[in-house]
């Protein structure tokens, strides 16, 4: 009798374990498999890719956040785009070209747009977006009004062109005209032979977060490896 | 009947190879007055085609250097059946004639430079003991082509007298231009771009029955206060079409202001070219590089700045590292070529250093090594690299580089120049 009773009981723990592992499994919803989204363009990052549904809808301003990596995502998306068509990347004065060739970017197709204030770059995208020469543009955030992200957005919607902001931090405004926000945290950083001299930067590990989609839920993660050689 | 102009040039002019080019080009329309059918072999050397024209050779030699005379430049005439002829005429006697059926005799005492092979090949001939185009002749054919390649079949027949190179008479050169003055002032930009659709009617219309296409246009204003300005517009692909011109000259406009009121405009196209245009026949993912152009040309206007392509070179500093030069467009079918080279094996992601201004950094060192960087705790350094530029004019003091991760997540590169540490970039 006693021994029937324990069968039962641990027939229960087993059934409530796997109970709570369902749950579990359930209540996160941000790590359900994406289904393929149409309209979007791929990054060439798989793991972006797989996070995104296929990768990044046209049309949208996309926002690439964080302290540390925010760059490297953008240098691997315009490395992508550069094999199809031009790129316009809005250069604040603080573009280092050697580590996009390094990226895989193709600089011929790249147009280097020097603007340093608030005025020319918004004046610029908007030529761009008006002139739909170019399937990204590239640009650094900026504090801008309400609605001059917005007048951004709607363009870049009617035109079909991507425009990825970088910032560390988006503001209010841009949260709310970005279509898609990707926040990168840095995890880990990779270290070839020892410190000192005798050793050199591999990499590094970042952690992708979409804080927001516009067609699918937020709360996904992703983990994206970057760099293999050394950082000389 | 070929008649051979070679002109020594002085040698003044001799060093500047933009002024000979351009002093030849003068002498080269004025023996259209000799002849319709001018040679341009190079600067110096020409044949002219004297077949049909009026009087004998001394008469055509003698209006030649009355033709040329006011350019005070030492001329050598001949007149000969074929080029080598009269060019070998020319250089024994000047003013002289080679008869037909003659030319085998006359070439016999040459040297090999009346044949205008390369110098190193000069040498190998002279090492075998030819010398003159007489002892080249008397060479058996097949051996010697053999031994020296195809080229050399056209040398043995050019030492016997025989010269199958063809006369490729120079192309005549085409001013377009088209200009507007003396028909009031305008003040207004509407004003100024009707006039300008004028002007490009006009020279479309020129180029067209030219049957060529422009590659640049020049635009000289006129202002009221007798001031000028130009503007080089260059067209991304050669192009005889009247909107896309004004398109360009319109966004090339747009950025510039002018003082006074303008009085005249003169257009000019430049960079003649024959033929039509490229058309892509599926560019769906091809960008049309007249359309980039214009979008360039407004952006140059509104930032007053050019849009630069980025080059990568070989240096030791990483603000050396690259160079911009401005964009031109080309139209590139899928992949460039030299994108082959540079994609990536894999899709792999590469840190990305952002040039920040250079900034002093109070940096605390421990055991030779950066411990702290602005009151931040180093949680991993590597390095120093040391870097010294050894054969620049002035001597720049070497630096130690460093790469270092801050307590914040901050991952940067520093650099100690003697007893001073500066910020360099962030890994963003």
């Amino acid at each position: 009798m006693a021994a029937a009773l324990a069968a039962v009981s641990q027939q229960e723990d087993t059934r409530k374990s796997e109970f709570e592992l369902l749950k579990a499994r359930l209540s996160a919803t941000g790590q359900n498999p994406v289904l393929p989204l149409e309209g979007v363009v791929a990054t060439t990052i798989p793991e972006l890719d797989s996070l995104l549904g296929g990768g990044l809808p046209n049309g949208v301003v996309a926002t690439l956040e964080g302290a540390t990596g925010r760059w490297s995502l953008a240098a691997g998306l315009v490395a992508g785009m550069t094999r199809r068509s031009l790129v316009a990347i809005l250069d604040d004065g603080t573009l280092y070209p050697p580590a996009l060739a390094d990226a895989g970017v193709c600089l011929e197709r790249v147009l280097v747009v020097p603007a340093r204030t608030a005025l020319a770059i918004v004046r610029a995208v908007d030529l761009l977006l008006r002139s739909r020469i170019c399937r990204l543009v590239l640009m650094p955030a900026l504090a801008l009004r309400d609605a001059v992200w917005a007048r951004l957005a709607k363009l870049a919607h009617r035109s079909g062109v991507l425009l990825i902001v970088v910032a560390e931090r988006a503001g209010a405004s841009l949260s709310a005209a970005a279509g898609v926000r990707l926040h990168c945290v840095l995890e880990r950083i990779f270290v070839r032979g020892t410190h000192g001299l005798w050793g050199s930067f591999a990499g590094f590990e970042l952690c992708i977060d979409v804080r927001k989609h516009k067609r699918m839920s937020p709360g996904r993660t992703a983990h994206v490896r970057v760099g293999n050689a050394a950082l000389r | 009947m070929l008649l051979c102009v070679e002109v020594a040039f002085p040698s003044t002019s001799a060093q500047d190879d933009k002024g000979k080019s351009m002093l030849w080009e003068e002498m080269l329309d004025s023996l259209d007055a000799v002849s319709p059918l001018i040679d341009d072999v190079r600067p110096g050397l020409a044949f002219l085609d004297m077949h049909g024209m009026a009087n004998d050779a001394n008469a055509w030699m003698a209006q030649t250097r009355a033709v040329l005379d006011h350019f005070g430049c030492a001329l050598r005439l001949g007149v000969g059946f074929n080029k080598i002829a009269a060019r070998a005429v020319a250089h024994v006697a000047d003013g002289t004639i080679c008869e037909s059926g003659a030319e085998s005799k006359l070439l016999a005492p040459l040297p090999l430079t009346l044949l205008d092979v390369d110098p190193a090949t000069i040498e190998r001939l002279r090492l075998l003991g030819i010398e003159r185009l007489g002892e080249l002749a008397r060479l058996p054919h097949g051996p010697f082509v053999r031994r020296f390649g195809a080229a050399s079949a056209g040398w043995h027949e050019l030492a016997r007298g025989i010269d199958r190179r063809p006369f490729i008479p120079r192309g005549h050169a085409v001013a377009i231009e088209a200009s507007i003055f003396g028909e009031g002032r305008a003040a207004d930009e509407v004003q100024v771009f009707f006039a300008l659709r004028m002007l490009l009617a006009r020279i479309c219309s020129d180029l067209d029955c030219c049957g060529k296409r422009a590659g640049a246009l020049h635009l000289a204003v006129e202002l009221e206060d007798a001031d000028t300005c130009s503007f080089d517009v260059p067209l991304a692909t050669p192009t005889a079409q009247e909107r896309t011109m004004f398109d360009m000259l319109r966004a090339k406009l747009e950025g510039a202001r002018f003082v006074a009121p303008i009085v005249g405009l003169r257009l000019q196209a430049l960079q003649l070219e024959e033929g039509g245009e490229d058309q892509a026949l599926l560019s769906a993912d091809d960008f049309d590089p007249q359309r980039v152009a214009v979008t360039i040309a407004r952006l140059e206007a509104v930032l007053g700045e050019g849009v630069a392509r980025a080059t990568t070179r070989d240096a030791h500093l990483l603000e050396e590292r690259f160079t911009y030069e401005p964009f031109m467009c080309r139209r590139t079918r899928g992949m460039p070529p030299s994108l082959n080279s540079q994609v990536r094996a894999s899709n792999e992601l590469v840190p990305q250093l952002r040039l920040h201004k250079v900034r002093e950094v109070s940096v605390q060192l421990r055991g030779g090594e950066p411990a702290a960087v602005d009151r931040q705790a180093v949680r991993q350094c590597v390095g120093p690299w040391r870097i010294a530029e050894r054969y620049t004019e002035k001597p720049v003091e070497g630096r130690d580089e460093y790469d270092v991760v801050l307590e914040d997540g901050t991952f940067a590169r520093i650099y100690r120049q003697g007893s001073r540490w500066y910020l360099r970039g962030v890994y963003e």
